[in-house]
């Protein structure tokens, strides 16, 4: 946009409503997040609050339903998703070399798709009957008109329908972006990591949520309009919408780590002062990641009565995606091997994030052993695994890159001494807290209860005292946000992190803060 | 990183010090499996854990290893390679062997769990919100939000379906766990010795779905027959209380308009 004088007339936040550019919704998509991260963390209070003992009659059964289906909802969709579309739309032009996405406007307009979307759910709180109680996988018949009444579940699923809208137009935006708009030399095997990772990403998402749209259409209309499609007694399944669900979901548990991989890896070369081991192994792992991620969706299924065969299939299929994990962890452990290792933040939380996944990773092959999973399906095991994969995974991710990109974005450090305590913070407290969930789930805790057996107290009066860590934890790093980026100046050098003499990524090349055209040459690649 | 072992070792010890602080804990199928299923489940769980220990202590291990072992010093320079095909292979290929292992080793428990042996004793399960009811058609008897009883060492197959939404019916210690679904019929099986089991509903089904609790109770064949005889003999007397069909006897609470806890 030229600097012409009637521009500046208007005040900045027009500015900000009416931006194409890249960075500065990336960053509206990350302050999103954020806002989310704390409603969707607020009501994980309040679930751990309620399960502190079996009996703590804080919320009605109907409000602890809304309670989790939400937080569900909140921390996958409108939070993980969106901040890692945050980062990606700051970083993967930036990385790349090009000085915008493809469809500046698409990009914006995707943004302000995902606003209404949360709007839109979460004001179904306040509608007669309340939000959805479904859990957020919504399946019928407890989701169609004649258990679930209220307009609260319309809303939502018009919200998703809306937000997964989003996401596609954001994906075919990094699809296109990543194909043709790379500086001239840098060919695909050139392209850093996390460009990588969002572009295998991108491809995911842009397959899988249209065919979870469908899913949550035929709910919405068999729900409004008297269509019959997973309708039982006039020629509906409710088990096709399991699988169409899981179609989209099983791919979304991806969706949520894909770009984590990416960044622990710029983060771990970064601070052993090393290049990325196995490059090519590292490229290959993600895109095996993101095919085989599609053939094993009926894990989740393995007790809805499908045939012997089939799980068979399934389990077998879940287990093969545990190798181009492992790839992944031994490649990042041999980074580091042999390196010099600064315990910078970011590092701090790589670190952590590779020690909590691998526990995630494990629980997740035990979960694909069929027989182990008749046991653990749907009980406090299944909370665990998917816990340390998302919340030691994903957000130990988003915050090692939070705190190795904040300079770049910002031209100011977050605080060391803060982030020390942030993360010991959070890595004791997602121990604490979903550790003794395994235990409670192997001894017969269901999940999705609001009471529990009275044997089950005491593990779970640990898992609830572990929340207060990670609440902690969060309001600490809350502040030091909102005090860095909106009440310090600091104007940081293009490579305050000094990586860049050891590895060479574009991010590193530009001001800190970039200009808004990003290069003001394209660079070449050599 | 001192601190972080420490935190570690104590969290593992505090847990696994809680996983064996209720030795009577009828819900536990690691410690009690009450059926040959579940029994046979806890051994693949064990095979299991063992395989893919090595592979997480190795994880763990190097990591806290790297993360001593490499710190930067003044003087130290960074390794320079990055790249090491042997080992790629070989952390390719092992994890993968050990994957074979294990899933050859579940695919028998697989066909037993989904086939049943020869049928003993059938009981058709049908979940309603909130609570349970079992038919068992060779004696012409119904009941329901009462324990199910069977007679030990029996192979009993049970034929659920749902009249309203989908339910799961676990019991933990049998080691059996099968969604029941409006419209279809789904099967699970087990042979159990005596004892009294507790489970739960496992599929979320609605405000009480925490509610919809299970017990069985697993008696000898005499017990059994008499326990028939006294039921039936109870349903045949027609009285004004007693309603023929069972189900219609629930209270309200129990079809939809959720009472709860306040
Ligand atoms: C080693 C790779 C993995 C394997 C073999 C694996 C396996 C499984 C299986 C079999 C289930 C179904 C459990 C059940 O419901 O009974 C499951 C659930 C789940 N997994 Fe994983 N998993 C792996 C990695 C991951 C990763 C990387 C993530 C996300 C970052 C993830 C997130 C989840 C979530 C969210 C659920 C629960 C969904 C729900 O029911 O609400 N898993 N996993
Ligand atoms: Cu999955
Ligand atoms: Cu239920």
């Amino acid at each position: 946009m030229s600097d012409s004088p009637e521009r500046k007339k208007y005040p900045a936040f027009f500015e900000w409503l009416t931006t194409g550019d890249h960075k500065k919704i990336g960053i509206m998509y990350l302050w999103f997040a954020l806002f989310m991260a704390l409603v969707g963390g607020g009501l994980a209070g309040a679930i751990r609050a309620q399960l502190a003992s079996p009996d703590s009659g804080l919320m009605r059964p109907e409000l602890y339903n809304m309670s989790i289906s939400m937080h569900a909802t909140l921390m996958i969709f409108f939070m993980i998703i969106p901040a890692w579309v945050g980062f990606g739309n700051y970083f993967v032009p930036l990385l790349i070399g090009a000085r915008d996405m493809a469809f500046p406007r698409l990009n914006a307009f995707a943004f302000w798709l995902a606003v209404p979307a949360a709007v839109l759910i979460l004001s179904s709180f306040l509608v007669v009957g309340g939000s959805i109680q479904t859990g957020w996988t919504a399946y019928p018949p407890l989701s169609l008109k004649a258990f679930s009444a209220g307009a609260g579940t319309d809303m939502w699923i018009l919200g998703i329908i809306i937000a997964g809208t989003a996401s596609v137009l954001a994906a075919i935006n990094f699809i296109v972006t990543t194909a043709n708009m790379r500086a001239p030399g840098m060919t695909w095997l050139k392209m850093p990591l996390f460009v990588w990772a969002w572009f295998v990403n991108a491809t995911l998402i842009l397959i899988a949520t249209p065919v979870l749209s469908s899913a949550l259409a035929m709910l919405l209309t068999d729900r409004l309009f008297g269509t019959t499609f997973l309708t039982v007694g006039s020629g509906g399944d409710p088990l096709l919408y399991q699988h169409l669900f899981w179609f989209y979901s099983h791919p979304a548990v991806y969706i949520m780590i894909l770009p984590g991989f990416g960044v622990i890896s710029h983060v771990v070369a970064a601070f052993s002062r090393k290049r990325v081991f196995g490059y090519r192994g590292m490229v290959t792992a993600l895109a095996l990641i993101g095919i085989i991620g599609y053939m094993v969706w009926a894990h989740h299924m393995f007790v809805s009565g499908i045939p012997a065969w089939l799980q068979v299939f399934f389990s077998y299929a879940s287990m093969v995606i545990a190798v181009p994990t492992g790839i992944k962890v031994f490649s990042w452990l041999a980074t580091i091997w042999g390196g010099t290792i600064r315990f910078s933040t970011p590092m701090k939380f790589a670190l952590g994030f590779i020690g909590l996944f691998v526990l995630g990773g494990m629980s997740g092959i035990m979960l694909a052993n069929v027989p182990i999973d008749y046991q653990v399906h749907d009980s406090y095991f299944v909370v665990a695994h998917f816990h340390y994969v998302l919340v030691g995974g994903s957000v130990m991710a988003i915050l090692a890159a939070t705190y190795y990109w904040f300079p770049k974005m910002s031209g100011r450090f977050l605080s060391e001494k803060l982030g020390t305590w942030i993360f010991w913070l959070i890595f004791v407290g997602i121990n604490i807290t979903f550790f003794p969930q395994h235990i409670l789930g192997i001894q017969g805790m269901a999940r999705r209860i609001f009471t529990y057996r009275p044997e089950f107290t005491a593990l779970n009066r640990v898992s609830s005292f572990g929340y207060l860590f990670l609440l902690l934890g969060g309001l600490l790093l809350v502040w030091d946000l909102l005090r860095q980026a909106f009440f310090r100046k600091g104007s940081l050098p293009d490579d305050p992190w000094q990586v860049n003499d050891i590895q060479h990524t574009l991010d590193w090349a530009v001001a800190s803060p970039p200009p808004e055209y990003n290069f003001e040459e394209i660079p070449v690649i050599k | 990183m001192k601190q972080r072992l420490f935190i570690l070792s104590t969290a593992l010890l505090a847990a696994l010090a809680c996983a064996g602080a209720h030795p009577g804990d009828i819900t536990n199928w690691l410690q009690a499996p009450a059926s040959t299923t579940a029994v046979e489940v806890r051994h693949s769980f064990f095979l299991t854990l063992i395989l893919i220990a090595p592979f997480l202590l190795a994880a763990e291990g190097l990591l806290l290893f790297v993360i001593f072992r490499f710190r930067a010093k003044p003087g130290r320079e960074p390794a320079k390679f990055h790249e090491n095909t042997r080992l790629e292979i070989a952390w390719t290929v092992a994890p993968a062997l050990v994957l074979i292992v294990i899933a050859v080793s579940t695919y028998k428990l697989i066909e037993s769990i989904n086939y049943s042996p020869a049928s003993d004793i059938q009981v058709e399960v049908t979940g309603q919100r909130f609570f349970w009811k079992y038919t068992y058609p060779e004696y012409g008897l119904t009941i329901s939000d009462e324990p199910l009883v069977v007679p030990e060492n029996k192979v009993v197959t049970l034929l659920g379906t749902s009249v309203d939404v989908i339910h799961s019916w676990w019991v933990p210690a049998l080691g059996i766990k099968k969604d029941v679904l409006p419209g279809r019929i789904t099967e699970a099986w087990f042979k159990a010795r005596r004892g009294t089991y507790k489970g739960q509903c496992a599929e979320l089904c609605g405000p009480l779905h925490a509610e919809m609790l299970i017990d069985v109770k697993v008696v000898s064949e005499d017990e059994f027959k008499s326990w028939i005889r006294s039921k039936q003999a109870e349903l045949a007397v027609p009285s004004a209380a007693a309603p023929a069909d069972s189900s219609a006897a629930k209270p309200a609470d129990s079809t939809g308009t959720a009472t709860g806890r306040q």
